[in-house]
């Protein structure tokens, strides 16, 4: 790999950079399943502890969960077109608040303290790849959608166990760059980076 | 951001369904393998810069068209 910092040489290469996956895969001459599309995410004023583990909902797939200072952190569904801008769209911001002061009516009166956008890699599933690719000893964590964060260890486990073998671990079998080849698309949430199909 | 419809002028783009990559050549039917049609459905070029793409004014007059859009800052690109 030619880096900023120059050359590394390594027996094995994984890839993991979320929002971009579909640019380092190019570098290696791949093209992915993979749409970058923009996810709003909310954080409130600080208030007293009100919920102590994540509350989701199906509507928007909405979720909330507390900080440890205190703020309510909670999103929605992704704004519905590919983008790289980091600049979230008025309309989902208001979709979101209508779900939270439906579910929580108390937080009608809280403060929105920040926001922000991150882009996403989406797949036509709706779930990640860990899997090997078509290049020897190249591998690949990404495609993560909505879900990275709080899939990060297990991800990290599992690839790391796929480098390390050369095999997939069996927990992400199915979490392959061919799937939809096979006919094998995971039955998630299921619609991924087709917006249009909602 | 807005989204100019061919019909019904700039509007917001809430009131419009993103419908994918309009570059896309559709292989005629009957023929390519499977790797043709999964490569053709599937795989997405993802340009960071410009895009050309579907989109409904699903919220208006229905009609679908094309747009030039750069990804990278949503500012719409001459075709």
């Amino acid at each position: 790999m030619d880096t900023t910092r120059g050359k590394i040489l390594a027996d094995k290469v994984g890839m993991a950079v979320a929002g971009h996956s579909s640019h380092l895969a190019a570098m290696a001459g791949l093209k992915l399943p993979v749409e970058s599309h923009i996810l709003q995410a909310f954080v409130s004023e600080p208030i007293k502890p009100i919920v102590h583990h994540v509350v989701s909902w199906g509507a928007e797939l909405f979720y909330m969960s507390q900080s440890d200072k205190g703020g309510l952190v909670f999103g929605g569904h992704i704004d519905g077109f590919n983008t790289y801008t980091q600049r979230g769209q008025f309309s989902k911001i208001q979709n979101v608040m209508e779900c939270i002061s439906s579910l929580a009516p108390f937080t009608q009166r809280l403060k929105l303290l920040r926001h922000w956008g991150g882009i996403m890699d989406m797949t036509p599933d709706g779930s990640p790849f860990i899997c090997k690719t078509p290049i020897r000893n190249l591998y690949l964590n990404g495609g993560w959608c909505y879900q990275g964060f709080k899939a990060t260890p297990a991800s990290g486990y599992t690839f790391a166990h796929t480098l390390a073998n050369d095999q997939e671990h069996p927990l992400v079998r199915d979490f392959a760059l061919d799937r939809f080849k096979r006919g094998g698309e995971l039955d998630e949430y299921g619609i991924g980076n087709w917006t249009y199909k909602q | 951001m807005r989204i100019p419809c061919p019909h019904c002028g700039e509007r917001d783009h809430s009131e419009f369904r993103y419908g994918g990559d309009a570059t896309k050549q559709r292989p005629p039917h009957g023929t390519g393998d499977i790797d043709t049609w999964h490569d053709y459905y599937f795989l997405f070029e993802n340009p960071k810069g410009p895009h050309t793409e579907y989109w409904q004014h699903v919220l208006g007059c229905r009609q679908w068209f094309k747009l030039s859009r750069n990804t990278a800052t949503n500012a719409r690109v001459a075709i």
